[in-house]
């Protein structure tokens, strides 16, 4: 069986597996995002204890493998009262496990914007928050994009982790077809092709987003 | 665009009214001391050029004068308020974001690195503090903002990002940014230092236009031929302390200080 063939028998399935993957994927992401702007913002906080918290859950999590965070999530939840489905406990897992990254990159970010152009703003008695909403943040993110696409990426090659605790993304549907046909490499190879497009276009997005604002960098 | 200065000469110079009244202020970083105990009053319509060698402090004098720089003894005063503390029985506290927004609001900036905001066009960078700090309307704001882009000579470049125009060019974009605020006194650090030569002319002649108009403002620079034409008090400093002030014929021709002479000497002799 070739390639080709694996693919057209199976087309219907794979597609379900891309869309899982995509699905899941872009959430967990979005969480992550939102999360890591939070978590970037405590982090810098006036309040010590606050800072010193978040330090503590980025540390954590960067240092915890996210298979073991799902592990927690799914197989722990239970334990602990929490049944979460597969599906929600892989957002969240690779949601809460992202943002700890994502925080990183915004703090290098942030670190990145000179001093004088906060203290241009200042001068001119814009808000505290003005400076972050107007100055900050755009700048921030003009200058973290290609970091920002690059953990996006990785978000999508952890994704297949979620297999593991019986997502039907991409990889847990070429697992289905090995199964099922027994030959082993053109089910992968499979899946690869298709990572690699949905890969190759977040990438391109990133490329595009990066020209988009490069004004004055 | 209307200025807030009233014509100059009308009054006697010491009779016009402080704008920035700076009573032994002294400054540390860590253990090390940068301001010894500087007095200063700047009146309204005044230029005040201050000049000195590297490290002499004029720099971190008038970061503290913004209060950019937190000083650590004496006061500051900006028409007639207390900058960047508050007192509260004994003890001095620092002001909060917004009182010290409040004391500094007539206090304009121009910086040595211009410190545009680099993701806005020069119009976007001149109107927003229109909009957020003095609250205008959209359409009022641009109006504004586009005034005083022109009145920099820069009314065509509006739409451009700062990354597209040339260094000269983006220092009279941030003049327009600060000119826009209508402050009372704008306060220049260095502004042609990070300049190329062939530009430093275009931005001192918006300065001597604002002068001309009556703005109040201190320029630290080494620009002596400026200092020289349109200062109306030059101020010397050295290792923190001002070692000399006065008219710029007392300071360039009859200059007392052994340092200051020194210190010129060395300007001449560099000119050449």
């Amino acid at each position: 069986m070739t390639v080709i063939d694996t693919i057209s028998q199976f087309l219907p399935l794979l597609l379900s597996g891309a869309w899982a993957t995509l699905y899941v994927t872009s959430l967990a992401t979005v969480l992550a995002l939102g999360l890591g702007l939070v978590l970037e913002l405590l982090n810098g906080s006036s309040l010590a204890p606050v800072r010193w918290m978040v330090r503590t859950y980025v540390e954590i999590m960067r240092g915890t493998p996210v298979l073991i965070v799902l592990f927690m999530l799914y197989y722990g939840g239970p334990s602990i009262g929490l049944v979460v489905d597969p599906v929600p406990a892989g957002i969240l897992g690779l949601g809460i496990y992202g943002a700890a990254y994502f925080a990183e990159i915004f703090r290098a970010g942030f670190q990145s914007i000179p001093r004088g152009q906060i203290e241009a703003g200042e001068m001119l008695g814009l808000s505290r928050t003005s400076i972050v909403l107007r100055i900050k943040i755009p700048q921030m993110l003009r200058l973290i994009i290609p970091a920002l696409f690059g953990q996006i990426v990785m978000m999508f090659k952890e994704s297949a982790l979620l297999s593991i605790i019986t997502v039907s993304e991409l990889t847990k549907v070429a697992t289905q077809i090995v199964n099922e046909t027994s030959s082993i490499i053109e089910p992968y190879i499979a899946v690869t092709v298709i990572y690699w497009v949905i890969i190759e276009a977040v990438a391109r997005c990133g490329l595009f987003l990066e020209r988009r604002f490069s004004h004055g960098a | 665009m209307a200025l807030n200065g009233q014509p100059r000469v009308e009054l006697a110079a010491s009779d016009r009214e402080v704008v920035i009244e700076v009573e032994e202020l002294t400054k540390t970083f860590g253990p090390v001391p940068v301001l010894n105990g500087i007095d200063l009053k700047i009146r309204r319509s005044e230029v005040v050029c201050i000049i000195g060698p590297s490290g002499s402090g004029k720099s971190t004098l008038l970061r503290c004068l913004a209060f950019l720089d937190p000083y650590t003894g004496g006061r500051v005063s900006i028409e007639g308020q207390l900058l960047g503390y508050k007192q509260q029985g004994e003890r001095r506290l620092m002001q909060g974001h917004r009182e010290l927004a409040k004391v500094r609001r007539n206090v304009g900036m121009v910086f040595q690195h211009f410190n545009l905001w680099p993701h806005m066009t020069a119009l976007e960078n001149v109107a927003l503090a229109l909009r957020v700090t003095r609250k205008l309307k959209a359409d009022q704001a641009e109006r504004e903002a586009r005034e005083a882009l022109s009145k920099v000579g820069l009314g065509d470049k509006a739409g451009n990002y700062p990354s597209q125009l040339s260094g000269g060019q983006q220092q009279r974009v941030a003049i327009a940014r600060a000119l826009a605020m209508k402050p009372h006194v704008i306060l220049f650090d260095e502004p042609t230092s990070a300049l190329d030569p062939e530009l430093v002319g275009e931005v001192l002649g918006v300065m001597r236009q604002l002068a001309v108009e009556g703005m109040t403002m201190a320029i630290v620079t080494h620009e002596m031929g400026f200092a020289a034409q349109m200062a109306d008090t030059v101020v010397f400093m050295d290792r923190g302390v001002i070692l000399e002030q006065g008219s710029p014929d007392e300071i360039f021709k009859n200059p007392r200080n052994d340092r200051l002479k020194q210190f010129l000497d060395t300007w001449r002799t560099r000119s050449f």
